[in-house]
């Protein structure tokens, strides 16, 4: 009797916690946004229409994103998460369209001067920076100049280039050399061109910006470290009044709120979004896509993302043996390298090209001859031919990437199998960046890096990368920022490749493709570089 | 009493110096400082060095380390690179989710573990003993992420009667609160009990066959009151080293757990703290946590004093 009483005390007490929060469920507020609200505004002609059905759509679009971002400050730092956000708060003078091209945004029209060393850039009229104040060339002028500051490839291409305030409405950029490219370099999406207000950088410091204000279509509300960043519709937001396409055009937010929350745990993001607690998961872990893949409540969109590259140590150790790289380079078979990294063929596409192989001026297979041969045979061949003494043969990787670890792996078999001593060292992420920073520490190493919209902005080519220091990359780049003609810069970046394969600096192994997640019913997403909320509504 | 207590307090600080000089030299050593995280996977080798050089980071250890100390004695632990808030601020807010959490999986793990542990020991020897003894080792051996999953999907994907992860502050209310709070509590509360059950079941057993429980029963007091107030009271100091222990290991955070379920809880900001190198705010937490494991330690002391007038604090 006594001991029943005991046990059913325990019973009871588990049955009414999970009583209670059956309970709850059913009355508490859902988290994911579900207070309707009136149908948002009408879309123009450029978004594709937003269905009469249903009449109400959700006030708050919950996004599930990997990590917390770094920083706002899209200036300083090279990082998705945080450009995607920034993407929504912040506007460049130019940014990309649909179809990549450089379109105004800020900007409303410029001039070049015949040299070709003075652009002359109209500002629109009316803009209002979150704050209320209207942005004029003072906030252009300074944010400019910051941005040519901060950002290293910004620094690199068209470093010493200066913006000055003309009248209002107008600034002035007096580059260092003439190119045909800038434009391109100022409307570039990562760590982006973001116009803030003067006082927001004359403010700034080392460690960054102290308040986060813009000219989009969003504004911050609050970034409560390590949960989420909160958006919200900035009421007096001026659309560009062309059509809404990629980065460029009208921006309507259409959600009210977006919380962008921070899911470091894959299995936990996609449980979230399996149940409707978030509208969107990004980066869905490519394990899970074919399950995925098979339910009605979730849609998959794949988007291509970048390359993954081997890079090899071509200035010490003995890798500085050119024949030993490419007995190496012929080792490799890349469809075996990107099945352990991605999981799914629907996921990877070989390709030798470092740019978007449908990119009409940058898409290129020169060098293919040195890409994916798989032949164990010629590698052995040349092994012998470099002289190899099995020494050591270190891939430093970091297993907080699992593609770039998984690749590693592969790789370092293959090699293996070739006769190379290859051994992995793998480290946290921040020590794998000093490693792969010191040619001193490595012999090669793997990362996957996001498209870049111009060749000259690939970090292969940047000698702090990997340590490749050569005239013919020097050459290359300046040959290609020279061409008077598109067709003149395509061939000139064919011969760039070209020479990176055939002096077995490094190799592309094939290119990625990002998954998202949505939950049915999610309309109007887009993605460019980055993806896009401001014209999405979701059903309530 | 008091002395005792000032001299348990006063005894914290050679340990927290220590702590504080290891943790500070650790991350000294390890590669990469908080600039490689700041700029990304594709910053320039000068960038992260300029950064880390604007940030104090290529000074050597010694004026680092003392740099921070005088601050410290001054009450400022230092500012995080990340957060844009004081490493106070940053523990004082990861604090509240951390012990909101520690004390419902507490209460969770007491609710199970208190009577299965008495009924184990009461029926020892039979199958119900047998069975209980099985299942708390089960609760032992199996890992604390593969129950979190184990209810994730179960309670929160399957029947939905939970959100899957996240946390809402208490000013968002009481039960929206709680709802957030009750998986990771009960993953937490499982394991906890299992370990509390056994000990539980042990320390009832010691005193079960005294003889002063034989006189209780002798004297005619019901079976109920025998084992409730004479056996449990007795057979409390050890249970309540147990819960000390178990609550001083969930109060100071649990990374697996938080990570798993997003809670903002000191747990996640160590995890994270350690991955951006945000040294000020790794040290913060290392010594906040020493601070509250040995606080807990001296309250669970003081409390024997409590249940069992037989121990006093501080005397020879």
């Amino acid at each position: 009797m006594r001991r029943n009483k005991l046990s059913r005390l325990a019973a009871l007490a588990l049955g009414a916690a999970m009583l209670l929060s059956a309970c709850g469920q059913a009355n508490g507020p859902a988290p994911s946004g579900a207070n309707p609200t009136a149908t948002p505004a009408p879309a123009d002609g450029s978004t594709p229409p937003v269905s009469a059905e249903p009449a109400s759509y959700k006030s708050e679009l919950n996004i599930a994103m990997t990590a917390n971002p770094p920083s706002l400050d899209v200036h300083s730092v090279n990082s998705n998460i945080t450009g995607g956000i920034g993407a929504h708060i912040y506007e460049p003078l130019f940014a990309m369209n649909a179809d990549y091209e450089p379109t105004p945004v800020l900007a409303e029209s410029y001039t070049v001067s015949e040299d070709g060393m003075v652009y002359t850039i109209k500002l629109r009229q009316g803009v209002k920076f979150h704050n209320g104040q209207e942005m004029t060339a003072d906030d252009v002028a300074a944010s400019m100049n910051r941005w040519l500051e901060l950002s290293a490839k910004a620094k690199t291409l068209i470093g010493g280039s200066v913006f000055e305030k003309e009248d209002d409405y107008t600034v002035k950029l007096t580059v260092n050399e003439a190119s045909s490219d800038i434009i391109m370099i100022l409307a570039s999406p990562i760590q982006f061109a973001a116009i803030y207000p003067k006082s927001v950088v004359d403010a700034s410091t080392a460690e960054g910006l102290s308040e986060y204000i813009g000219t989009g279509p969003y504004k911050l509300n609050e970034w409560k470290q390590d949960q989420y960043v909160h958006l919200t519709r900035y009421e007096d937001y001026q659309p560009s009044p062309d059509a809404s396409t990629g980065l460029a055009g009208k921006k309507q937010a259409l959600t009210q709120d977006l919380y962008y929350r921070v899911v470091t745990d894959d299995a936990t993001r996609i449980a979230g979004i399996q149940t409707g607690q978030y509208d969107i998961a990004e980066e869905i872990p490519l394990e899970r896509y074919e399950e995925l893949a098979g339910m009605d409540t979730v849609e998959l969109n794949v988007q291509s993302g970048g390359t993954i590259n081997l890079f090899l140590n071509t200035t010490q150790g003995p890798l500085a043996n050119e024949t030993l790289r490419q007995a190496a380079l012929a080792a490799l078979n890349c469809d075996d390298i990107m099945l352990a990294s991605y999981g799914d063929p629907n996921l990877y596409t070989l390709n030798p090209g470092w740019c978007i192989p449908s990119d009409a001026q940058w898409g290129s297979d020169a060098g293919k001859e040195y890409y994916n041969q798989n032949n164990q045979e010629k590698a052995k061949q040349l092994l012998a031919e470099a002289g190899y003494n099995n020494e050591p043969i270190t891939l430093v990787t970091t297993p907080d990437y699992s593609e770039m670890y998984n690749a590693t792996l592969v790789v370092q078999e293959q090699l293996r199998q070739a006769g190379f001593n290859a051994e992995v060292a793998s480290f946290d992420f921040s020590t794998f960046m000093e490693h792969r920073a010191d040619p001193a520490q490595f012999s090669m190493f793997i990362t996957s890096n996001s498209y870049n919209l111009l060749p000259i902005q690939l970090s292969v080519l940047d000698a702090g990368w990997a340590g490749l220091d050569r005239q013919e990359v020097k050459d290359g780049i300046a040959a290609i920022r020279s061409a008077a003609s598109t067709e003149e810069a395509s061939k000139a970046w064919d011969d760039l490749q070209g020479f990176l394969y055939e002096y077995g600096a490094a190799t592309v192994l094939g290119h990625y493709n990002g998954v998202i997640a949505l939950s049915a019913g999610v309309e109007n997403f887009e993605y460019l570089r980055f993806p896009l909320y401001w014209n999405v509504t979701v059903p309530a | 009493m008091l002395s005792y207590l000032i001299k348990r307090i006063l005894s914290l600080i050679p340990v927290m110096f220590v702590v504080s000089v290891v943790v500070f030299l650790v991350v000294y050593l390890i590669p990469g400082g908080p600039a490689t995280a700041l700029l990304g996977l594709e910053a320039t080798q000068e960038q992260i060095a300029a950064l880390n050089a604007e940030l104090g980071f290529d000074r050597p250890f010694l004026v680092q380390y003392t740099d921070w100390l005088v601050k410290v004695f001054h009450g400022d632990w230092g500012d995080s690179f990340f957060l844009q808030q004081s490493v106070l601020e940053a523990i004082r807010d990861a604090f509240g989710p951390t012990l909101s959490l520690a004390v419902l999986a507490q209460i969770f793990s007491l609710i199970i573990a208190i009577p299965l542990g008495i009924l184990a020991a009461y029926k020892r020897g039979t199958v119900t003993d047998i069975a209980l003894v099985s299942i708390s080792l089960l609760g032992i051996a199996i890992p604390g992420f593969l129950l979190s999953m184990f209810f994730m999907l179960f309670f929160g994907l399957y029947l939905k009667w939970l959100p899957v992860a996240g946390y809402a502050a208490l000013s968002k209310g009481l039960w929206e609160h709680l709802r957030y709070l009750i998986l990771p509590a009960l993953s937490l509360g499982v394991v906890q009990a299992a370990y509390i059950t056994r000990m539980t079941r042990s320390a009832v057993l010691d005193v079960l066959y005294q003889n002063y429980i034989r006189t209780a029963r002798s004297k005619g007091l019901r079976e109920r009151a025998v084992v409730l107030v004479y056996a449990l009271k007795n057979a409390a100091p050890t249970i309540l080293t147990v819960v000390g222990q178990s609550f001083g290991g969930l109060v100071t955070g649990t990374i697996v757990t938080e990570t798993l379920f997003t809670i903002p809880g000191l747990g996640m900001l160590t995890i994270s703290a350690i991955t951006r190198r945000d040294v000020f705010v790794i040290q913060g937490v290392v010594l906040f946590v020493t601070l509250v494991y040995v606080l807990v330690n001296l309250v669970v002391d003081i409390l024997y004093g409590l249940v069992d007038p037989r121990i006093q604090l501080g005397r020879k």
